[in-house]
């Protein structure tokens, strides 16, 4: 078994495409971090103007965590791509290459390679996550400075002292690598129904785009539908910057995400035990 | 002796097309197994399923006598496999596809055995370059080094000519060869083309719509005297008589104006045309087909088949 | 008998032209007390109790210059006080210049008794009508309840200990009315509790308060301007 996934981590590490992923990540990092250094007086005042209109809010508010929570917010919309770039591609791809065949004729079980890949798919995720949090964290703190951060949600503002900051990001990141291991799973799950992998990259990416739209609409009619959606638990991290913290909520979110995993996966291993290989 | 390969009755529909239809057939240790059919006759579905590539609807198959299965794919270490295409990883170099590959059989296996396949299909000197850099015979060599690396008893290969140039098929057939008689492998090949398979098979299956035409020893199916010579020759129909009361007379199928066509062995071909030249005829060509491929072709209607030119 | 009217009429207006008088006495006596203050740097606790705003109890050094500037500094922290105009000083709650002061009875605020005065500046400003509740024995101001122009009412209440001689307050707790706040959430993108169901805004403001406690005073050092300019 772990043999087996040396081997597959071995095949995505050395594929070049593999490493795009970890350059988009820096580069939009980067790109917010200029757009922050340059415009961010003016974003957050504009964000903050219910509230300076009646108090002064002073200090340094353009600060290592806030930039980091900006990244976050608009990468963890983009990271189910990057996900999906490795994971959508696992079975489909090599099917794709013509290599599933070859590698289904080996004495290994379909169940195990499934897991195997999608271990490999996780294991690449969380070097993603690592990556993300090294750049968007440690490079903002390191240009901006540390410092309390403010957090804008729609109905109230947030502001967490600099030293109760740090294990918020280390649970956000944490709970980020649970929801994109849900997303891995997703991919995965496409990816064994197809033959090529642009369309399971595309399909996770859709199915993630759709369910998000739905989760922020403010419409009655999808309240029914929000706590059954994935999507709706993907920012838990978000919890994590809110105070009180809603530890509840959050468990319960990591709980259907969990089984959200639990079951593309079954799924996925379900439908490729059957499947004929006919790439 | 026991077959290593036995397949009862295998069927397969897909979407309502039977791609391989009751088909039965067993492979014994030492056999080279041809395995030939027009292309879509249902070789790589039947090939597939002996793989565990494809589950059939119906049928079944065994592997030295136990029952393949999803639950016993470790039947499947005895075999080595290079199906179709010989697509690789072709951003990994040709060692780190036959390692992987390698590392997926079950056993462990040492470098020294790698170096040893590599030798054997001689690739040695080029497994560290990346395999899209490699030709399609090294890719097809590098298929067979990655069929062959775990020492199995029985070799799957699929159209292991397809895309070769003629040096690099007769390269081919020289490596089958000496798989079977220096390794002791036992061989299921498969082809479109006939005489491909009469050059090393020992024993042969011909389907055609998924079922059996015919499956016997190769020399008893391919018997010289069931060839049939077909003479280009100006004003056929005046040697009718001088044939029929000739020796010739039991081995004439057809006569046409300017086509005879005979049935018999090879070898008194050279003794038919000195006759027709006694007989003053004027022979343009004598071209000889054995009557399994004529009708093989009648099947296929397969140009890609080529004539043997005597 | 008519006599007796109008002895006790003239001692009617002796006495509220003297107690009129003694209002406006207390006020000033008041304000002066609190002039004499021209700067102070306080060590401080910071509570903000506003239904949006969440922050946690901050400590901080307040820098106050007269009249009007102060400044809460947390060694590069953040931090949210009201604006300008309340200001966390009670100073601004009392009306610069001329007032007409007016007595409103007595009320006893923490086991004090206190003397409410109403206070209507002379000269138009932010400050329309103020109501104080005054300690006379030891002069300092219990309570404010202001009706501003910008900021509707506010209340104040303070707490005197250590430095009652100064006029200066331990905890001072201001009450005001706070506006509703709320961003688009298709741009926030908030997590929430996905089972809770929100109930929706009335979009009507909010009483708010937020307490500042003092620890301790360092009284007339001469700040200068820069303090309240740092960037930071």
């Amino acid at each position: 078994m772990i043999k087996l996934l040396r081997i597959e981590i071995y095949k995505i590490f050395r594929r070049p495409r593999t490493y795009i992923s970890f350059g988009i990540v820096l580069a939009i990092a980067f790109i917010i971090q200029l757009a922050m250094y340059s415009g961010g007086k003016d974003f957050m005042s504009f964000g903050m103007q219910g509230v300076t209109e009646q108090f002064d809010v002073q200090g340094n508010i353009i600060n290592g965590y806030l930039v980091t929570y900006i990244i976050l917010q608009s990468l963890l919309i983009h990271i189910p791509l990057l996900v999906a770039l490795v994971a959508g591609d696992m079975l489909a791809g090599e099917a794709n290459l013509g290599t599933l065949r070859l590698l289904l004729t080996k004495p290994v079980s379909r169940a195990r390679l499934v897991l195997v890949k999608f271990v490999a798919s996780v294991v690449y995720t969380l070097l993603l996550i690592t990556w993300l949090a090294v750049t968007a964290l440690l490079i903002s703190l390191l240009i901006f400075g540390e410092g309390d951060m403010v957090n804008l949600k729609s109905d109230a503002f947030i502001v967490l002292l600099k030293d109760d900051i740090m294990w918020r990001y280390m649970a956000a990141f944490v709970f980020a690598a649970l929801a994109m291991t849900t997303i891995a799973a997703l991919a995965a799950m496409l990816s064994a129904f197809a033959d090529n992998s642009i369309g399971p990259i595309m399909t996770t990416m859709g199915i993630v785009v759709v369910l998000t739209i739905l989760t922020n609409l403010e419409l009655p009619m999808f309240n029914v539908i929000k706590p059954y959606l994935f999507t709706t638990h993907m920012i838990g991290w978000k919890g994590f910057f809110d105070d009180p913290v809603p530890l509840k909520a959050i468990a319960n979110s990591a709980v259907v995400l969990a089984l959200y995993t639990v079951g593309f996966l079954g799924v996925t291993i379900a439908y490729f035990n059957k499947k004929d290989i006919t790439s | 002796m026991e077959p290593i390969i036995q397949a009862r009755n295998l069927t397969k529909t897909f979407k309502g097309f039977k791609a391989v239809d009751e088909l039965s057939f067993s492979i014994t240790p030492g056999d080279i197994y041809g395995f030939l059919g027009q292309n879509g006759a249902g070789k790589s579905t039947t090939m597939r399923m002996l793989l565990g590539l494809i589950f059939p609807d119906s049928g079944e198959i065994l592997i030295n006598g136990s029952r393949l299965s999803n639950s016993s794919r470790h039947l499947l270490s005895g075999i080595g496999a290079s199906i179709e295409r010989p697509d690789m990883y072709g951003y990994l170099s040709g060692w780190d596809n036959l390692r992987i590959f390698a590392a997926l059989s079950g056993k462990p296996i040492p470098s020294s055995r790698l170096y040893e396949v590599l030798e054997i299909v001689g690739l040695r000197g080029r497994e560290k370059d990346k395999v899209k850099a490699y030709s399609q015979g090294m890719k097809q060599r590098l298929g067979i080094a990655i069929a062959l690396v775990h020492s199995p008893q029985l070799l799957i290969l699929d159209e292991p000519t397809n895309g070769l140039d003629p040096q690099g098929i007769a390269e081919m057939r020289a490596l089958v060869l000496s798989l079977s008689r220096d390794h002791n492998k036992t061989i299921l090949i498969s082809s479109h083309l006939l005489y491909e398979i009469e050059q090393v098979a020992t024993r042969m299956l011909v389907i055609h719509r998924g079922r059996k035409v015919v499956e016997g020893l190769v020399r008893e199916l391919l018997n010289p005297d069931e060839t049939l010579v077909d003479i280009q020759v100006a004003q056929g129909e005046q040697l009718k008589d001088k044939l029929a009361a000739s020796q010739w007379q039991t081995h004439v199928t057809a006569i046409t104006h300017n086509t005879l066509t005979l049935k018999m062995n090879t070898a008194q071909v050279p003794e038919l045309n000195r006759w027709l030249v006694q007989q003053g005829a004027l022979v343009s060509a004598i071209n000889s087909k054995h009557s399994l491929e004529a009708y093989f072709l009648s099947l296929t209607n397969d140009k890609a088949a080529p004539d043997r030119n005597i | 008998m008519t006599k007796k009217w109008i002895w006790m009429l003239c001692l009617l207006l002796v006495h509220h032209a003297a107690s009129a008088a003694d209002a406006s006495q207390v006020f000033y006596a008041l304000r002066d007390k609190m002039l004499k203050i021209k700067d102070y740097t306080a060590d401080v606790k910071v509570k903000i109790d506003v239904a949006h705003i969440r922050i946690p109890e901050v400590k901080g050094k307040l820098y106050f210059k007269s009249p009007d500037k102060m400044r809460l500094e947390r060694n590069g922290g953040i931090s949210v006080l009201p604006k300008k105009n309340i200001n966390m000083s009670v100073r601004n709650m009392m009306p610069a210049g001329n007032v007409t002061a007016l007595d409103a009875g007595y009320e006893t605020i923490d086991g004090k008794k206190a003397r409410i005065i109403k206070v209507i500046p002379e000269d138009e400003g932010n400050i329309v009508l103020s109501k104080l509740w005054i300690d006379e024995v030891l002069m300092v101001v219990l309570k404010t309840e202001t009706t501003t122009r910008d900021e509707g009412m506010v209340v104040m209440k303070l707490k005197y200990g250590a430095y009652t001689v100064q006029g200066l307050p331990d905890q001072l707790t201001v009450l005001m009315d706070v506006k509703d706040y709320k961003l688009p959430a298709g741009v926030t993108m908030d997590y929430n509790d996905p089972t809770e169901i929100k109930k929706p805004k009335d979009g009507k403001p909010k009483k708010g308060s937020i307490q500042l406690t003092y620890l301790k005073y360092t009284i007339n050092t001469g700040l200068t301007d820069e303090v309240f300019n740092k960037k930071k």
